[in-house]
């Protein structure tokens, strides 16, 4: 079953000149866990926007086309009804985070719904457990690393219980090592809670081998969508200025020069395998 | 960046850290209350009783293990009682309908202990009391949410702008930009280059809060609920009984004849 479907989405910011998102037709299934990405400007943070109603209830303009976010009608439901079921992460954890505690941040949007008490004590802690972060609740966010920080973001948006999560470049105000860390915990969220993820990301290396379902976009327009090992093995991908897996670029260029490998490596484990079998086969 | 480093928050605990903001507030309206009804006049100063008050905070102070940052704001008054002093003294002089330089001295002594008595007590408050619990006790004595979010917001992102402005002035400088260079006019002027990117900043940054909080569900229902309730506890209770028992005693002390000044108890 769909849980994102959006049909011929055209948007231009109120103040914006040209279009920001151009005739976009995407179908997200349950469970899925999505990777989207493009170069800088072509319309993914909009698009993100549009998954919750921030795009246009938050930024004004018309918005053409239908999107349904678990059922419900964008154009019809207001922001706080969407958040319910879709989560929003954003790029700076920093301007996530209003409280002075961790655990008050987490229970923010609870708070907000009006959940009593004794329901939301319980979905916090929950939330704290999920995301590993149980031992920094009474902290200060600016005592808290970039990585720490977005976990709690992370958290606070779990502790809603959304069908959804959308995730905006969660990962650019970190390191490697911390960006790796957040991409676990979304994975577990995925696969664990059966949380359908929308990951946009640059970092591919990292993030693809959780992807089951890629979509490109750019310049508005959304230029591939199916599965990561069809899209990351086109020529075209690479051209479009994505920056595929290693380990999948290793394959097109063995492709190039005859050698023909079993299939379509996302990861260096899937590549080493498979040069493996290559090797003991001549 | 000394002046931000004043309003970055700790987390400490005490037993007077713990008590309930809405109590030691109104302890402290209940010593500002008994203060201002002591001083007396200028022929008969009562210094007194204003140093008893101003003692008998002390052991508050060494309660919530706040000496330092107490001592701090002492400190930071200094400048105002002694104008206060001074200000007094120099009026009454000339003004001169004294009876003797004792009591002139006295009384001028009177009214600025009571300043410092009214800074003691407030600085005592905001001291041993968390930013959080502050909102917190704003929310549930039915100040609009928005303000208390508002305001704690505002606490929750002092560190963050101070490091920013850090960084703004370092780049600029960076760039050849003297701050203290040039007279006063001038000198005001070089802040502009910090205080235009450190602006805009801060509204990038509000509109990236504000769709922060609106995905997280912000105006939902009216009836918000809360993590933290404030309760009264025990110890919220004697403080609640001590500081009206202080009010009745200093009521009843004002109902008889004046404090003699101590220029006269000690027969000076
Ligand atoms: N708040 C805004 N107001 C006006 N135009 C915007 C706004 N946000 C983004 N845009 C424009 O919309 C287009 C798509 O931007 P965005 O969705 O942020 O791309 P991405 O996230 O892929 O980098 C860009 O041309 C950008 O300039
Ligand atoms: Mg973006």
């Amino acid at each position: 079953m769909a849980v994102i479907e959006t049909k011929g989405l055209t948007y231009t910011y109120p103040s914006g000149t040209k279009r920001a998102l151009e005739d976009v037709s995407i179908t997200i299934e349950r469970g899925e866990f999505v990777v989207l990405t493009g170069p800088s400007g072509c319309g993914k943070t909009t698009l993100c926007r549009c998954f919750n109603g921030l795009v246009p209830h938050f930024y004004g303009g018309k918005l053409e086309g239908n999107v349904l976010v678990t059922g419900l009608n964008v154009h019809e439901h207001s922001i706080y009804e969407l958040a319910r079921h879709v989560g929003l992460v954003f790029q700076n954890p920093e301007n996530q985070l209003f409280a002075l505690s961790v655990e008050k941040d987490v229970a923010f949007g609870l708070e907000n719904l009006g959940v009593p008490r004794d329901e939301m004590k319980k979905r916090v802690d929950w939330a704290l457990q999920t995301t590993d972060i149980e031992d920094l609740r009474e902290r200060a966010p600016h005592e808290l690393s970039g990585g720490q920080q977005q976990r709690v973001a992370i958290a606070s948006v779990l502790a809603m219980q959304p069908n959804v999560m959308v995730l905006d470049e969660p990962t650019s105000f970190l390191d490697p090592l911390g960006a790796q860390r957040i991409f676990e915990v979304i994975n577990e969220l995925n696969k664990n809670l059966g949380i359908t993820v929308v990951l946009v990301e640059h970092r591919l290396d990292l993030a693809a081998r959780y992807a089951d379902h890629v979509i490109i976009m750019d310049e508005g327009r959304v230029m591939l969508d199916g599965k990561p090992r069809e899209i990351f093995g086109l020529e075209k991908t690479r051209l479009m200025g994505i920056g595929i897996p290693k380990s999948t670029r290793l394959y097109q260029v063995l492709e190039k020069s005859g050698v023909h490998l079993s299939k379509v490596p996302i990861t260096s484990e899937e590549a080493t395998q498979i040069l493996k079998e290559v090797l003991n086969r001549d | 960046m000394s002046v931000f480093e004043g309003l970055r928050f700790r987390r400490v605990s005490s037993p007077i850290h713990r008590l309930d903001p809405r109590v030691k507030f109104f302890y402290v309206c209940v010593l500002f209350v008994i203060t201002i009804m002591f001083g007396g006049t200028i022929n008969n100063p009562e210094l007194l009783p204003l140093i008893v008050l101003f003692f008998i905070q002390i052991p508050f102070v060494l309660a919530a293990g706040v000496k330092r940052e107490w001592a701090r704001s002492m400190r930071g008054a200094a400048f105002l009682v002694a104008f206060i002093f001074a200000f007094n003294f120099i009026f009454r002089y000339i003004y001169g309908n004294y009876e003797s330089f004792a009591l002139l001295l006295e009384y001028s002594f009177a009214m600025a202990l009571r300043f410092l008595v009214l800074v003691e007590s407030f600085s005592i408050f905001f001291l041993t009391t968390s930013p959080d619990h502050l909102g917190l006790a704003l929310e549930q004595t039915h100040v609009p949410y928005e303000f208390c979010f508002a305001f704690t917001t505002a606490v929750r992102f002092v560190p963050v702008l101070a490091e920013e402005a850090q960084t703004i002035m370092d780049a600029q400088k960076a760039r050849g930009l003297e701050l203290e260079r040039g007279n006063f006019i001038k000198r005001i002027k070089n802040y502009i280059p910090l205080l235009i990117p450190l602006i805009v900043n801060a509204i990038r940054r509000s509109l990236e809060l504000a769709e922060a909080m609106e995905s997280r569900a912000w105006g939902a229902t009216e009836k918000r609920t809360n993590l933290y309730v404030l309760t009264l506890k025990n110890s919220d209770y004697i403080l609640v009984v001590l500081s009206v028992l202080m009010l009745i005693l200093a009521v009843y002390v004002r109902l008889l004849p004046p404090i003699p000044p101590l220029t006269v108890l000690l027969h000076i």
